[in-house]
């Protein structure tokens, strides 16, 4: 009988996959208003920004919307006005917003009233930030990463900034502590910089990273975690896109966040 | 008072035909095929005298047929086997075992064209396709690794889950609304490596039954269709061994006589090996992955009488995909089936079944700030007992059915360390039970029917905490139930009802009407299947889903059964369904039906299916026309949308020509419109970032899918014993880019504009395979 060890390797799986630019059927939809509001537990120029989607096609230039009226409103009984500052469409307040308190935002603008409200959690202050090292397929990869212990007794949302030699990361980070109640977080943030270029994703030796920390509102979370579910992931890839729920009245797009707000600096050694 | 009406008339139509049956005798027994012994499922016993009847053998190989006394001609034929001609007296109940020989050429057995002839024409059935195994082998595949899961992707009405994938979509169903069967027992997860391989490896297989609509009564427990896998019984004549060495997989069989001609075992074993590569590689951390699946098939069977049979089968497939030091990911099924076959009379045939089947998986994420491992199953105990009684105009089968699920949804195992806390979802416990009965009755020559009803029963059970919520997801109640109370029960009752209507032997005209319901659901929002989809049974949230099917088609045969032709067109109804709000979170969430919206759907379309059957080029060419929504009150507005996989177009064409002997040249060659996507309308600034706008859901589409794939097949010399053959491959010849997803991104051309970036698996693959037998 013949040896049965006869093997050809013609394998030249493809899974090294085949990227190409296409050309998408889909209308332009009529520009909407977009509220992106935040008040923090920081004495700054608290903003309140209004702007306006543009067409799928269009250049990224958002246009600024100007001549709203803009006010907040706390659970305490102060009442906040909010002016457009120097630059257009962003409006502003000198104040500090404090932890437990609910802020309401009210604005109007182009004859529309659109209102939303947020409650300040409590701060929980981030111990560090830091470099984690992984190994991927036997190469190191360095990944920022925050340290902090969530408090046991309280359900936590956390949102994070990062920022590489300055320029911000595009991911949405966020977290909630469903399954890491009451333990000591090391939570990584994977770094997107703005370029298609997933070379240059990697931390390298002296890049500077900084992280901004903020506790949000359940609301909040909702609407960053649907975020970061889509991102710039786009069809057949899980979730079906959607706009995020908004914590906003009469059908704006964005959030009105009262949060607290801690920033962190460090280089990769 | 509908459902009245129609059990009046079925009780009636039995009466009746126990009337009938008096001064007649029985023609039964056991059609096998004469090398292997194995029974033949649906051959052709017709016997002409002083009337004419025709049945087909069962699941089981046994028939019977009732005439009154007289000389007959009998005729026993099986699609590639030689028919059998005798004469017999029936003066009395009369045994007739018979084997069938092989027919050495398939091409040309054109000749013995009456083996099922005109089957797919007479029978009341809808919606049914049969996979012909010898087929199967030449059509070509991913990889040359021959799957029916792949194959019956070809046939119209059945939607692939995606490119290579092994998911599908039957009639504007969802994914988990498919009953996958393996000898009676449910394969939770069909899917190998992340749905590019299915559970079942070809060699194991003996038939394969896909029934897109019509579901006879004996089916019960998902919506849109049923996949009914059986596998071989070894061979009871001689010991055979075969298998075959590919580039993915190697594959081998064995089977013989336990007792000669009384019994039989089978085992088969397929193991992929593409982690042998990752182990030379000399980096430590690549040669430390894995990434294999395996599958074991075994089934022994015993005639302890001629009045019993048992059959003991089983399956146990595994996944294991791992990355050194951070993660690993292992799932599989496992299923047992024990059966005794009884035969009371020669007309009242039984089959009594215990099933044991389970699906589980495991992840352990070794990253050291997440360190934790994941374990979910989920379980079932399964009681079947069916009854098949053969008279003159009818067959009746009736039957009931339990099964007792339990679902582990998952649990977290963690060290002190980690920062993920362990965690121990409440399993949830389920019986469903079933009573069915339904009849095939054949009225006369023009007129058939194939009318049931199955009573659907559901009960979750304690022990548990069962929430309800409002329509923002916030807990209204909780009840805690105690061990072995019923916390919610469902009832249903399911018609069954097929009629066809026959101008003459080669034209028909057939309509059917079916509902089925569905008390397992998964929760994923996954395109393609996930080895950590959710297992959910019926609650208070999730009430059964429901489907309504009508049908209607029109059949005809030329040239002696050379060619089928068929149209049929068919509208569903679909009730409580599922989606998901935004942010929902799936995974280890206690209140996960707090995440869950509830809707309707709707699926119509036209299938037309031409296939030439016999000589040296066969196969078939079909196409789907076909629409599939869903509306939710919280989704788009409210309005009906295109589901994910709603296709307009969808064209098969799958071609076989036996040049020579040995020679076999295959193609197969999809066309099918894109899927339907939500694509950005607009975008806007958040967060120092980018967002999309969207406005209509499901209204864009991707790309239009095409590849065209071609196969040969070259056998060795016959006659001898040892037998070898190759088969040579190439998938997506064309080497289309096909889509697989698209990403937005920053547009290379113009930086201040956004381009969509298309991602495509698989370009030109081929593909070589050795075959032995011996």
């Amino acid at each position: 009988m013949k040896k049965l060890i006869i093997y050809f390797s013609l394998f030249t799986l493809c899974l090294t996959s085949c990227k190409k630019i296409i050309s998408i059927d889909t209308e332009n939809a009529d520009p909407q208003i977009v509220i992106e509001g935040k008040i923090n537990d920081q004495l700054i120029d608290q903003q309140i920004k209004i702007s306006k989607t543009i067409g799928y096609t269009e250049a990224n230039v958002f246009p600024k919307v100007s001549g709203a009226s803009v006010t907040v409103t706390d659970s305490k009984g102060n009442n906040y006005v909010f002016k457009e500052g120097a630059i257009a469409g962003t409006y502003i307040n000198r104040m500090r917003g404090v932890p437990g308190v609910t802020y309401n935002l009210n604005v109007t603008s182009e004859g529309q009233t659109y209102t939303a409200s947020s409650k300040m959690p409590n701060v929980v202050k981030v111990d560090s930030i830091g470099v984690i090292k992984n190994f991927f397929f036997g190469r190191e990869r360095k990944t920022a990463a925050v340290f902090l212990k969530d408090p046991v007794n309280e359900t936590n949302f956390y949102h994070f900034n990062l920022y590489v030699n300055d320029i911000l990361s595009e991911r949405f980070y966020v977290n909630n502590d469903r399954l890491t109640n009451g333990n000591e977080l090391r939570i990584q943030l994977f770094f997107k910089p703005p370029t298609n270029d997933h070379d240059s994703d990697e931390l390298n030796s002296n890049d500077k990273i900084k992280i901004e920390m903020e506790c949000i509102d359940t609301n909040i979370f909702d609407y960053w975690y649907a975020l970061s579910q889509q991102s710039n992931r786009g069809p057949n890839q899980g979730t079906t896109p959607a706009n995020p729920t908004s914590n906003i009245s009469n059908n704006a797009l964005g959030y009105f966040s009262a949060n607290t707000y801690q920033v962190l600096t460090a280089t990769v050694k | 008072m509908l459902i009245k009406h129609y059990l009046a008339l079925f009780f009636l139509v039995l009466i009746t035909s126990a009337t009938f049956a008096q001064n007649k005798f029985t023609l039964s027994g056991t059609i096998r095929d004469a090398s292997s012994g194995e029974t033949l499922i649906g051959a052709t016993v017709k016997i002409i005298g002083a009337s004419t009847a025709a049945t087909l053998t069962n699941n089981y190989g046994y028939f019977a047929l009732t005439q009154p006394e007289g000389t007959y001609t009998v005729t026993v034929s099986y699609t590639g086997y030689t028919a059998i001609v005798k004469t017999i007296d029936l003066n009395k109940d009369t045994k007739l075992n018979e084997e069938l020989k092989s027919a050495i050429d398939l091409a040309e057995v054109t000749v013995n064209a009456n083996n099922r002839k005109n089957e797919n024409v007479k029978s009341a059935q809808m919606g049914l396709e049969r996979i012909d195994m010898k087929s199967l082998n030449s059509i070509p595949v991913l990889l040359g690794e021959k799957d029916i899961l792949k194959t019956i992707q070809l046939l119209p009405g059945v939607k692939s889950g995606g490119e290579g994938n092994t998911g599908f979509y039957v009639r504007g169903g969802a994914a988990d609304q498919n009953l996958i069967i393996l000898d009676e027992a449910v394969v939770y997860n069909s899917s190998h490596l992340l749905g590019f391989f299915s559970t079942f490896n070809a060699d194991a297989i003996k038939d394969v039954s896909l029934y897109k609509g019509g579901m006879p009564a004996q089916y019960g427990g998902r919506l849109s269709s049923v996949l009914d896998v059986k596998m071989d019984d070894g061979n009871n004549k001689e010991f055979k061994f075969q298998g075959g060495i590919g580039l993915i997989a190697s594959r081998i069989k064995a089977e013989g006589p336990i007792v000669k001609d009384r019994g039989s075992f089978m085992v088969s074993f397929r193991r992929t090996y593409i982690d042998l590569f990752l182990r030379s590689s000399p980096d430590s951390s690549v040669n430390g992955s894995t990434l294999n699946f395996y599958d074991i098939n075994a089934k022994a069977n015993y005639k302890i009488n001629d009045k019993n049979t048992i059959y003991i089968s089983g399956y146990f497939g595994k996944d294991n995909i791992g990355v050194k030091d951070l993660f690993e990911n292992n799932w599989g099924n496992v299923t047992t089936t024990i059966r005794l076959n009884h035969i009371f009379s020669d007309r009242l045939f039984s089959n009594t079944s215990l099933i044991y089947n389970n699906y589980n998986y495991t992840v352990r994420l070794l990253n050291d700030a997440t360190n934790f491992k994941a374990t979910s199953l989920v379980r079932d105990f399964n009681f079947k007992e069916d009854f098949q009684y053969f008279s003159n105009k009818h067959t009746l089968r009736f039957g009931i059915n339990a099964t007792q699920h339990r679902i582990s949804p998952i649990d977290i195992d963690s060290d002190e360390a980690s920062q993920v806390n362990s965690l121990t979802q409440e399993r949830r416990y389920g019986i469903e039970s079933a009573a069915y009965i339904s009849d095939e009755w054949a009225v006369n020559e023009h007129l058939n029917f194939l009318y049931g009803v199955r009573l659907a029963a559901f009960s979750l059970m304690g022990p548990g905490n069962f929430s309800t919520y409002d329509a923002d997801g916030n807990t209204l109640s909780t009840e805690n139930v105690a061990k072995g109370k019923f916390h919610k029960n469902y009832f249903n009752l399911e018609p069954r009802f097929s009629v066809s209507y026959l101008f003459n032997e080669e034209n028909s005209i057939k309509a059917s009407y079916n509902r089925n319901t569905q008390n397992v659901h998964i929760l994923t929002n996954a395109t393609s299947s996930s080895p950590t989809d959710q297992y959910v049974l019926s609650s208070t949230n999730i009430k059964p889903e429901i489907a309504d099917q009508v049908a209607l088609g029109y059949f005809k045969n030329i040239q002696d059964n050379n060619y089928e032709l068929s149209g049929e067109i068919y509208y569903k109804w679909l009730q409580n369904q599922i989606d998901y709000k935004n942010a929902a979170e799936l995974l280890a969430n206690s209140n996960v039906e707090s995440e869950l919206l509830y809707g309707v759907g709707r699926a119509y379309g036209l299938e037309l299916f031409f296939k030439k059957k016999f000589g040296k080029l066969n196969g078939w060419v079909g196409y789907t026309l076909s629409r599939t929504e869903r509306k939710f009150t919280e989704l788009n507005n409210g309005n009906y949308f295109p589901a994910r996989q709603d296709r307009t177009h969808d064209i098969s064409v799958v071609g076989i020509y036996n040049m020579t002997k040995r020679w076999t040249f295959s193609s197969s060659f999809i066309y099918s419109t894109g899927n339907a996507v939500t694509y950005p309308a607009g975008k806007y600034s958040i967060g120092g970032q980018m967002a999309y706008y969207y406005t209509e859901r499901n209204a864009g589409r991707m790309p239009y899918n095409m590849r065209l794939d071609v196969s040969a097949t070259l056998e060795g010399k016959p006659g001898k014993k040892y037998q070898s053959s190759w088969n040579f491959g190439i998938y997506n010849v064309l080497a289309r880019k096909n889509p697989y997803s698209i990403e937005f991104i920053t547009d290379p051309d113009n930086p201040g504009k956004t381009a969509a970036q298309q991602t495509s698996l698989f370009g030109l693959i081929p593909s070589i395979t050795w075959n032995f037998k011996f």
